[in-house]
């Protein structure tokens, strides 16, 4: 009797499988536009500004959403595709990554690293296409300012990855963090402080922060992603914003579950531990923003041709990385 | 192939781990003097290599139990922390001169330079086959790549500080290797090599005020005519 009234207090409350996958997309796109106002307004205070409500963003594309939509002349269907498409692919690389779980879920496997990197760069490319086609100035400026500065990044992206694959002899990103969470030996290891130190300073450049752009302005010499969408409106215009959030908040979750701090993820599938680790992400990535926030209001905004100089610290701590691993003792 | 396997194997101890990651965060550092653009910014770079390998030696005083390794890092903070920097910064007040155009190469090709220098240095001492019972053979690698990189700052900065700066950060470079090779040298030998470095910065010190004085700039440019 007494046992049976326990099994009844404490129900095993157990997600099924899809649904935890499910969420992981969820939460990236739920909780994107605010880890975006949260970086704003530490920005603005730090700047000695009050600044805007955490949840504007969230107003914002609400706002955006309830506007209607225009289409420059003379563009065809790629323009209006683009939004969508770009949004789909954002939805698709949670899946592919450690958000929630430190167990891969089915579709995990799915993809590696470079395989989530693929995507994320056809979404870069189809808004790229889109703003060609309007032929504003603008738009195409910033489309194909992304394009040439992505491809100076690849190389330091390529070689972190050879560095993972080098560490785990695979480069899937559960693979990574489970490695990094096995041992504290791991972490000090220098050939993985080294890449993640690459990867921070392309996340810190791929989601606009320095070297040169003023993420939220519209100062062209400065721009290079907010430029792209400039003949966007309306719905599509508010999918663009949520989908440049979305991307931060992937690069973000990879660094941080995969790299820098792979713990407070649930390691089963009960209710608790899964809702715990939604907050643990929120948390942590809330607080790498505010990190980023600090870096973006203490380092001078630098002209466009230093973008190489930049990158090229990043490549270089990429490439000693590699050097320690196969120098040994990395 | 075969080196790939190598390469994925189990992570190195904690302590390995630490100190090579300390040696690298050194060679990173003399990265960044490639590209310091103020003078004070080049001297602080130097100062804060010195902390790093004094770090270091503390580590591995801790860590392997050779005392004498504390003393070294005491005097090497009065000396390279505290003295070096203050001398520097007092011979060169009085220049007003900054050394932001002074690099015979752009950034981006000066470390992609470094970076096949510092390879070069780090498949050279692979081969050397060097153990120590103190520290990591990584070590000894990252410490011949921060000698190279510092011979790379010599060169393709064309100031006199900037030349200054890298000759001494050469010596933590030598130091990091002696850390490695002999770390239970006595004191008395390694003292007396850091003393040598006073003796450089002093005489550097003086080059380096008698030549602002005579051509008016830091810069090399104007040695390269014959005076009668």
């Amino acid at each position: 009797m007494l046992e049976l009234a326990c099994h009844a207090v404490v129900p095993a409350m157990t997600l099924d499988i899809p649904v935890v996958q499910a969420l992981q997309v969820l939460t990236v796109l739920v909780a994107a536009p605010g880890i975006n106002g949260v970086i704003a307004r530490v920005e603005t205070r730090l700047q000695g500004r009050r600044g805007s409500r955490v949840l504007q963003p969230y107003y914002d594309i609400a706002k955006l959403f309830g506007k209607e939509a225009l289409a420059p002349c003379g563009t065809g269907w790629v323009f209006l595709a683009a939004p969508l498409v770009a949004m789909t692919c954002y939805l698709t690389v949670p899946l592919l990554i450690p958000v929630l779980t430190t167990f891969p879920l089915p579709f995990g496997y799915m993809g590696d690293i470079l395989g989530g990197g693929f995507i994320l760069a056809l979404a870069s490319f189809v808004i790229a296409v889109a703003a060609a086609s309007t032929g504003s100035p603008y738009a195409q400026l910033g489309a194909s300012r992304a394009k040439t500065f992505g491809a100076i990044t690849e190389p330091v992206v390529l070689f972190v990855v050879f560095s993972v694959a080098l560490v785990t002899g695979t480069d899937l990103p559960y693979a990574l963090a489970k490695t990094v969470r096995a041992s504290a030996d791991q972490i000090v290891r220098p050939a993985h402080l080294l890449a993640a130190g690459a990867l921070f300073m392309v996340i810190l450049f791929e989601t606009g922060r320095i070297p040169v752009e003023t993420h939220t302005g519209t100062n062209e010499f400065g721009m290079i992603e907010e430029a792209r969408s400039f003949e966007h409106s309306g719905p599509y215009l508010a999918l663009l914003r949520w989908g440049s959030t979305m991307k931060q908040l992937i690069l973000f979750v990879i660094l941080i579950n995969v790299f820098i701090a792979p713990w407070g993820l649930a390691s089963d599938a009960s209710l608790l531990a899964v809702a715990l680790a939604i907050l643990a992400l929120v948390g942590k990535c809330a607080l790498l923003g505010v990190g980023i926030a600090v870096i973006d209001d203490s380092f001078a905004k630098l002209r466009l041709f230093k973008i190489t100089e930049f990158v090229s610290a990043a490549f270089m701590l990429a490439v000693l990385s590699v050097f320690t691993l196969y120098f040994g003792g990395g | 192939m075969a080196s790939l396997i190598v390469g994925v194997g189990p992570p190195p101890s904690s302590y390995a781990g630490l100190t090579t990651a300390l040696a690298v965060l050194m060679l990173v550092i003399e990265f960044g003097m490639l590209q310091a653009t103020l003078l004070r910014a080049q001297i602080r770079l130097y100062a804060a290599q010195s902390v790093v390998i004094s770090a270091l030696a503390i580590v591995v005083a801790f860590a392997r139990d050779v005392p004498e390794l504390y003393g070294l890092a005491a005097f090497s903070v009065l000396l390279k922390v505290v003295a070096v920097p203050l001398v520097m910064f007092r011979l060169l007040r009085r220049t007003n001169q900054e050394i932001a155009g002074s690099r015979a190469l752009g950034v981006a090709s000066m470390v992609l330079l470094a970076v096949v220098v510092a390879a070069f240095g780090f498949f050279a001492s692979a081969r050397f086959q060097l153990g120590s019972p103190v520290l990591p053979a990584a070590a000894l690698a990252v410490a011949v790549a921060i000698i190279l990189v510092s011979f790379v700052l010599m060169i393709v900065r064309r100031d006199v500080a900037s030349q200054a700066i890298g000759f001494f950060a050469l010596e933590n470079g030598v130091s990091l290797a002696s850390l490695v090779v002999a770390a239970r040298l006595p004191l008395i030998l390694e003292v007396a090599f850091l003393f040598d470095l006073l003796v450089a910065v002093v005489v550097f010190g003086v080059l380096i005020r008698v030549h602002h004085e005579q051509s008016e700039s830091l810069s090399t440019e104007a040695l390269t005519e014959l005076r009668g």
